[in-house]
C-alpha cells in the first residue's frame, strides 16, 4: 500500500495504488471496460438464446428465442399490427407525449417561475400544488377516461398531468435559488423588476428549467406508456398489452424495446439540448 | 422537493403567518368554488364532478361497505402488502448490488451496460409480460414495484459508495483493517444517507408504478378500486381512492423522512438530492 508522505504528488499515490491493487478493485481502462462490457452483453444473449432453444427449459410463450424477436421486429415494419404498422404505432405515441409535454411546459413555466419570482403567487399556489402533487398521474388515468372517453384527449391529459410537476419544481428552484448577489448586482445598477426577472433570473435559471423540461419529457413517457395500456386504440403500449393477451410474446418484446428505445433517445437528446443551450451547466434536475 | 429553507429577502415584505394566511385563503375559494359549482348552483353535473358532501358520505360507505370484493381498507391493505414485498425486494438486492458494483470496478464494467439498457423500459411495460409469466397474482404486483424500485436502489447506493473519501480507506487500511471490516466501518457508514434517500425515492417510485399495474391487472387494491370506479360510473369512488392513495403515499414520504433525520443525522449535503427518476 502507498504511504502517503505529504511530498508525494497526488497523481503518483493513485497511480501506486492501482498498481498495488488487485484486479478486482482497479478501475479497469477504457479497452478492458469495453471487453467486458461486450463480453457481458455477448453472455446474456447466449443465455438467452440457450434457453429458449426448441428443447430449451423456457417455453417461447414465455420468452421467444432472439430471432423471433427479430422476425417480429421486421414483419411489424412492414405490415400493419391492429390497424396500423409499428411506424404508426410509434407515430401516436409520439405525438400525444410531446403533445402534452410541450402543454405541461405553456402551462407549468409560468406558473413556476411566477412562483419562484412572487413570494404571494408561492403562498397563494403552492398549497393547492402540494395536495395535487402527492396523488400519481396513474391515478388520473381512470378519471380522465371518465371524463373524456377512451380517445386522444384522455392521455393528453394524463401525460399534461404527469409532466406539468417537473416543469412547475424545476421553475420554482431555478428562479429561487438564484444567487441573490447577481439581484442585488442588477438592483444597484439600477435595473427594474422587469429587466432583472428577463436579463438575470430567466438566462441564470435556464440549465435547470432545461433540466426540468427533461425529467418531465422522461415521466410524459413512462405515464403515456402506462395509459395506453388502459385505454388507447393505437400505440406501443397498446400493441404490448395486446401482444400479451393473444401470446405474440415476439411483438411484445419488440413493443417493449422500442418503448425503452424511445426513453433513452429522449434522455440523451434533451441532455444534447441542454449541452446547446446552457453549455456552462451541470446537471441539476429537480425530481 | 428541498426548496431552499432560505426566502428570498430582497422581496420579503411580510410576516411568518403571511403565507399561511394565503395559502388557507386559496383553499377556502377553491374549495368554495367546488361547493358553489356542485351543491349550491349545480352548475357541474354530480355525475362529472360530485360535490364535497357526496364525497365525504362515498368515504364512509367504502371504508364500512364492500366495494368490488373488499372494503376500502381491504384494498389499501392489498396495495400495501404488495408495496411492501416490492420494495422490500428491490432493497434487499438493490443494496447489496451497489455495494458489489462500487466495490468491484470491473463488476460494473460488466453490469452497467444492461443495467443502463434495461432501465429505460418504464415499469409499466413490463407489465404484459409480467402477466404472462405469473398470471394476474400479487406477485405480478409486487415484481412491477420491484422493477420500479431497484434502480434507485443500486444507483443510490453506487453513489454513496463512490462518495467514501479514498483518505478515510487508506486510513483503515494502513491501520490494518481488512475489506470487509472497511465496508462496515468506513463504507457504510458513509454511504448511509445516501442509501436511504434511494430507499425514499424507491418507495414513492413503487407506489406510483403499483397504482398502474394495479388499474391492469389484479382483482384488490387501490390502483383496481378506481378503475372499477370508472367502471361502475362512480367519480364519487374514484376521488374517494385518489385521495387515499395520494394519503398513503405522502405519509410514508413523511414518515421516512422523519427516521432519515433520526437515524442518519450526519449526512452530506448532497445527500438529499440523490438520483432520482429517470
Amino acid at each position: 500500500m502507498t504511504s502517503g508522505t505529504t511530498t508525494v504528488p497526488r497523481w503518483r499515490v493513485v497511480r501506486d495504488r492501482r498498481a498495488a491493487a488487485s484486479f478486482w478493485r482497479r478501475e479497469p481502462g477504457p479497452l478492458p471496460r469495453l471487453v467486458i462490457a461486450v463480453g457481458a452483453v455477448a453472455i446474456v444473449l447466449a443465455a438467452w438464446w440457450l434457453a429458449t432453444r426448441p428443447d430449451g427449459p423456457i417455453p417461447p410463450l414465455f420468452l421467444p428465442p432472439p430471432g423471433d424477436v427479430a422476425e417480429a421486429f421486421v414483419r411489424l415494419l412492414s405490415r400493419p399490427y391492429l390497424g396500423n404498422t409499428l411506424l404508426q404505432h410509434v407515430g401516436a405515441s409520439l405525438s400525444i407525449v410531446l403533445g402534452g409535454w410541450l402543454l405541461a411546459g405553456v402551462v407549468g413555466l409560468p406558473l413556476g417561475i411566477a412562483m419562484g419570482w412572487s413570494q404571494r403567487a408561492r403562498w397563494i399556489v403552492f398549497p393547492v400544488f402540494q395536495l395535487l402533487r402527492p396523488v400519481p398521474p396513474l391515478a388520473w388515468i381512470p378519471l380522465a377516461i371518465y371524463w373524456f372517453g377512451i380517445g386522444s384527449p384522455a392521455r393528453m391529459f394524463v401525460v399534461f398531468i404527469a409532466a406539468v410537476v417537473p416543469w412547475v419544481m424545476n421553475a420554482i428552484q431555478a428562479v429561487y435559488s438564484i444567487d441573490r448577489l447577481l439581484v442585488q448586482a442588477a438592483l444597484t445598477l439600477g435595473a427594474s423588476d422587469r429587466q432583472i426577472l428577463t436579463r438575470v433570473v430567466c438566462r441564470t435559471a435556464l440549465p435547470t428549467l432545461v433540466a426540468g423540461a427533461r425529467v418531465a419529457l422522461g415521466n410524459a413517457w413512462t405515464t403515456l406508456v402506462a395509459a395506453e395500456l388502459i385505454a388507447a386504440t393505437a400505440g406501443l403500449g397498446y400493441i404490448a398489452l395486446n401482444a400479451s393477451r393473444t401470446l405474440e410474446t415476439g411483438i411484445l418484446l419488440v413493443a417493449m424495446a422500442v418503448i425503452g428505445l424511445l426513453g433513452a433517445l429522449f434522455s440523451s437528446g434533451m441532455q444534447l439540448v441542454t449541452r446547446l443551450v446552457a453549455p456552462w451547466a451541470r446537471d441539476r434536475a429537480t425530481p | 422537493m428541498s426548496v431552499p429553507g432560505e426566502r428570498l429577502d430582497w422581496r420579503a415584505i411580510g410576516t411568518a403567518s403571511q403565507p399561511v394566511a394565503w395559502g388557507a385563503a386559496a383553499l377556502g375559494v377553491l374549495l368554495g368554488a367546488w361547493l358553489l359549482a356542485t351543491t349550491v348552483t349545480g352548475i357541474v353535473p354530480r355525475n362529472v364532478l360530485p360535490s364535497p358532501v357526496e364525497l365525504i358520505a362515498r368515504f364512509a360507505t367504502l371504508v364500512v361497505e364492500p366495494f368490488s370484493g373488499s372494503t376500502l381498507e381491504g384494498h389499501a391493505l392489498a396495495s400495501l402488502t404488495r408495496w411492501v414485498i416490492g420494495v422490500g425486494a428491490a432493497i434487499g438486492l438493490g443494496v447489496p448490488i451497489g455495494i458489489v458494483l462500487a466495490w468491484l470496478p470491473p463488476c460494473r464494467a460488466a453490469f452497467t451496460p444492461i443495467f443502463e439498457v434495461l432501465r429505460y423500459i418504464p415499469p409499466f411495460a413490463w407489465v404484459p409480460i409480467a402477466v404472462l409469466w405469473l398470471g394476474a397474482s400479487t406477485t405480478t404486483q409486487a415484481l412491477i414495484v420491484f422493477i420500479a424500485a431497484f434502480p434507485v436502489c443500486v444507483i443510490n447506493t453506487q453513489l454513496g459508495v463512490a462518495h467514501v473519501d479514498r483518505i478515510l480507506l487508506f486510513a483503515a487500511q494502513s491501520l490494518g483493517s481488512g475489506p470487509l471490516r472497511m465496508l462496515a466501518r468506513v463504507v457504510l457508514p458513509v454511504a448511509a444517507p445516501f442509501v436511504f434517500t434511494g430507499v425514499r425515492i424507491a418507495f414513492s417510485n413503487g407506489w406510483m408504478a403499483l397504482v398502474g399495474a394495479e388499474l391492469v391487472v389484479g382483482k384488490q387494491g387501490l390502483g383496481f378500486l378506481i378503475s372499477q370506479g370508472q367502471a361502475n360510473d362512480s367519480v364519487a369512488t374514484i376521488l374517494v381512492g385518489m385521495v387515499t392513495i395520494g394519503v398513503i403515499g405522502s405519509i410514508i414520504d413523511v414518515v421516512l423522512q422523519r427516521m432519515q433525520r433520526r437515524l442518519l443525522p450526519w449526512q452530506p449535503a448532497s445527500a438529499h438530492s440523490g438520483t432520482g427518476r429517470r
